[in-house]
């Protein structure tokens, strides 16, 4: 073997079996795990860490989306055998469960009729000795004819990678022979195909009934059971997520974010006076207004809630960690199966929770186009982590910190998603369609502090890159539009109105009235959304002047004497439909583009825009006009036309609705 | 020595009709905490039927209901736990 010699490694098996944990492991890479089925989407390559590299080779590790079987037909996983059937690796990793050898042997013996080397990583070797389950894995190699690596992929140290590596290395070259001999099958004719699996299932039996010494039967009643049936019930299922919904809330927003925000914002405090400082006298007011309050202010608002975010989502990868996610998705499922999404359309919502883009992307596993679509279209909906700082400001300024907002906030998502869901389904004239739910319940298990700890770690990375590229270039040229009017002269104090930014923002304005809202800088601050939802913190900071939004006592009290809440000039009511209008609204552009390529239809594309904006409008029109009637005992201002506006809007939608449903009863007389 | 065997072949072709008459049930109608054996997965999806087969749910297999939770069945095939919506419930025929 020559030096600087390349080894691209693959990593296969089925989902939940550990790979992109130990594809972590192996590379040190970042990428998102959970304890669930699904969480890769799609290949992800990096180079073997140093620490275990002892050659001189370079090893790329390509981490595939998890898999059950390479048979023909089953084209659900198809990414991962056309990558190893046209791409080649030198070696195959097969991740295998070893809580599940029935299962996951199946596809081993496919992989080891590749003519690829395969390494078996009996991974979660530890859970197997806690089940009281023996496997005698020097059997196991010899019935497989491949060698085999006992690995603990969630552990640090005695993890079993370093002896997975050199076996890699010493494997290379060397093709076994497969196991299971499938020569005679015809790979194009479906009877032969099932044939020989079934031949195949019979075989891995035969293996594991060699090699595996159970004690306790793997269909027997259980603790994780019992768990079961009360985290996934019916009734008490969607209460105890709220519960725990809110317990992250008021972690992340009423005691531990807010103290670790209050020492952020003062750093930040700090940098404005240390550069303030440094411009000195001499300096143009212009540039250091962009300077200071443009782009340290927005900034820094924006990362001011840092800190929040990172609790937050500390919190929320414990929970994907634990394996309760997948029972959060049981319990959903109900309510999605009935306005006609797939049970797959969970995991998209909940990746959306993140960040909406992987989210939309996490859409592509759906088969049926109208499922795969509408969930394209419903995911932006769930609050991603940009909006986060929208609702711990708001959350914080006309709330009083309240873990209910948050909370609620998700569960309004969770209801839009459920409506808008009903409502494209009865347009479609779809609604005689039927879809399944399966969904595999991983095993309960303690989370890990270390794996939290990482992922909050690599979100807050993209957070402060997003921070310093997008937003702080979006706030600058705010800033710049506000000072300056058409002329290109400093706007004059108290002629804010005839700035760039005003004259642009205020007939969007106008349109905002009947929502509570009709402000430019509002107006101004829910535009810059659409480049990045953090732009709306960072764009009220600019235009009101504020410099950071955490300090409580800024809340209370700023430079003029009135508090952030006087500033905006809203009441609360008015806040909260202003929350609800940018969270609800279309997403940013990045998310947009990702409906787009998967939607793969424009007219889907358009409407689904059309479909957000009119939601986002008519939410903040009901909150607004119902929450001053509550609390004020009017309506609020501009309610007749506003009144208009989303008669019109769902007028139409009606009217969709009522033509989709002639639609679908002539598909039901066609197939009758 | 005759009457015996033709005995057995009675029982035996009697069996085989019972088999073939007596109602078949789905999962639904399963004990929780019984193992069956699948005797066919009915449905024109084929799609669905190469999922589950992959996943070790096909016709000769063993199934066990651990719990049922409103709508969702929570199964045991192989050594895994899935959670399946009724629809799918009603098409594994045991």
């Amino acid at each position: 073997m020559s030096a600087g010699e390349n080894i691209r490694v693959a990593l296969a098996g089925n989902p939940n079996s550990g790979k992109t944990t130990l594809f972590n492991a192996l590379t040190g890479r970042l990428e998102h795990v959970g304890n669930w089925a699904g969480v890769t989407i799609e290949k992800k390559e990096g180079e073997l860490k140093k620490s275990l590299n002892k050659t001189n080779k370079n090893i790329t590790v390509v981490d595939l989306p998890g898999a059950y079987s390479m048979s023909p037909f089953t084209s659900e996983e198809s990414i991962t055998s056309d990558y190893v059937r046209n791409e080649k690796p030198d070696v195959i990793i097969n991740i295998v469960d070893a809580t599940n050898l029935s299962r996951s042997l199946f596809f081993t013996t496919q992989l080891l009729e590749l003519e690829v080397s395969v390494v078996v990583a009996l991974n979660k070797s530890d859970l197997t000795k806690k089940k009281k389950t023996r496997i005698d894995v020097k059997m196991l190699s010899e019935l497989l004819g491949c060698p085999i690596v006992e690995t603990v992929s969630t552990k640090s140290s005695d993890n079993g990678l370093e002896e997975l590596v050199s076996t890699v290395i010493s494997v290379k070259s060397n093709k076994q022979v497969a196991p299971f001999d499938s020569k005679g099958m015809n790979a194009s004719e479906r009877s032969s195909v099932e044939a020989y699996d079934k031949k195949r299932y019979e075989f891995v039996k035969e293996i594991v009934s060699k090699v595996e010494h159970r004690q306790i039967s793997s269909n027997k009643q259980t603790r994780q059971d019992a768990a079961d049936r009360i985290l996934a019930h019916k009734w008490l299922g969607i209460p105890i997520f709220a519960a725990i919904m809110w317990m992250v809330f008021s972690i992340s927003q009423v005691y531990l974010g807010p103290l670790l925000a209050d020492i952020l914002g003062g750093w930040i405090d700090a940098f404005y006076a240390w550069v303030e400082g440094l411009l000195g006298e001499g300096v143009s007011p212009v540039l250091s207004a962009i300077l200071l309050d443009g782009i340290i202010g927005g900034v820094g608002a924006v990362v001011g809630f840092l800190p929040l975010i990172m609790v937050l989502f500390f919190l929320l990868a414990l929970l994907e960690d634990c394996g309760y996610m997948a029972r959060v998705a049981v319990v959903m499922d109900r309510f999605f199966k009935k306005v006609g999404l797939s049970g797959k359309s969970i995991i998209p919502m909940i990746i959306g929770t993140g960040c909406g883009v992987p989210g939309i992307m996490a859409t592509r596993t759906i088969k049926n186009d109208r499922q795969r679509r509408t969930t394209a279209m419903l995911t932006p909906f769930m609050p991603c982590g940009a909006k986060l700082p929208i609702i711990a400001l708001f959350a914080g300024v006309f709330f009083d910190d309240a873990a209910w907002v948050g909370t609620a906030m998700y569960f309004m998502a969770i209801g839009i998603i459920i409506v808008g869901a009903l409502l494209i389904q009865r347009i479609t004239g779809d609604k005689h369609t039927r879809s399944f739910f399966i969904m595999e319940l991983p095993e309960y298990r303690f989370p890990s502090i270390k794996r939290a700890t990482i992922s909050m770690f690599s979100r807050a990375k993209a957070f402060i890159i997003k921070a310093g590229t997008i937003i702080l270039l979006s706030n600058a040229i705010v800033q710049i539009m506000q000072t300056f009017d058409w002329k290109f002269q400093v706007v004059a104090e108290g002629a804010e109105s005839t700035s760039i930014l005003a004259s642009i923002a205020s007939p969007f304005a106008i349109l905002l009235i009947p929502l509570g809202f009709g402000a430019w800088q509002l107006a101004a601050a829910s535009i810059t959304g659409f480049i990045a939802k953090e732009n709306v913190v960072g764009t009220l900071a600019v235009v009101y002047g504020i410099t950071n939004f955490i300090d409580t006592e800024e809340f209370v009290l700023m430079s003029d004497g009135v508090g952030v809440a006087g500033a905006l000039g809203l009441t609360s009511v008015a806040a909260l439909a202003y929350l609800m209008f940018n969270l609800f609204t279309p997403p940013c552009f990045a998310a947009i583009g990702a409906m787009n390529s998967e939607m793969e239809d424009r007219k889907w594309l358009w409407g689904g825009i059309a479909f957000q904006f009119s939601m986002g409008y008519v939410v903040a029109f009901i909150t607004y006009h119902i929450g001053t009637l509550t609390t004020a005992g009017f309506v609020g201002t501009g309610f007749i036309p506003g009144l208009i506006v989303v008669a019109a809007m769902i007028g139409y939608v009606a009217y969709l609705v009522k033509r989709g449903n002639e639609k679908a009863e002539r598909k039901l007389a066609h197939s009758v | 020595m005759e009457s015996v065997i033709r005995n057995r072949h009675i029982t035996r072709e009697l069996n085989r009709r019972e088999g073939a008459d007596a109602p078949l049930m789905n999962l639904t109608q399963a004990k929780v905490n019984t193992e069956y054996v699948i005797k066919e997965i009915r449905t024109n999806d084929k799609e669905l039927k190469d999922f589950l087969f992959t996943l070790g749910c096909y016709e000769g297999e063993t199934v066990t209901v651990i719990s049922v939770l409103a709508d969702n069945y929570i199964i045991s095939v192989k050594d895994a736990r899935y959670s399946i919506d009724k629809d799918l419930t009603n098409v594994i025929i045991i």
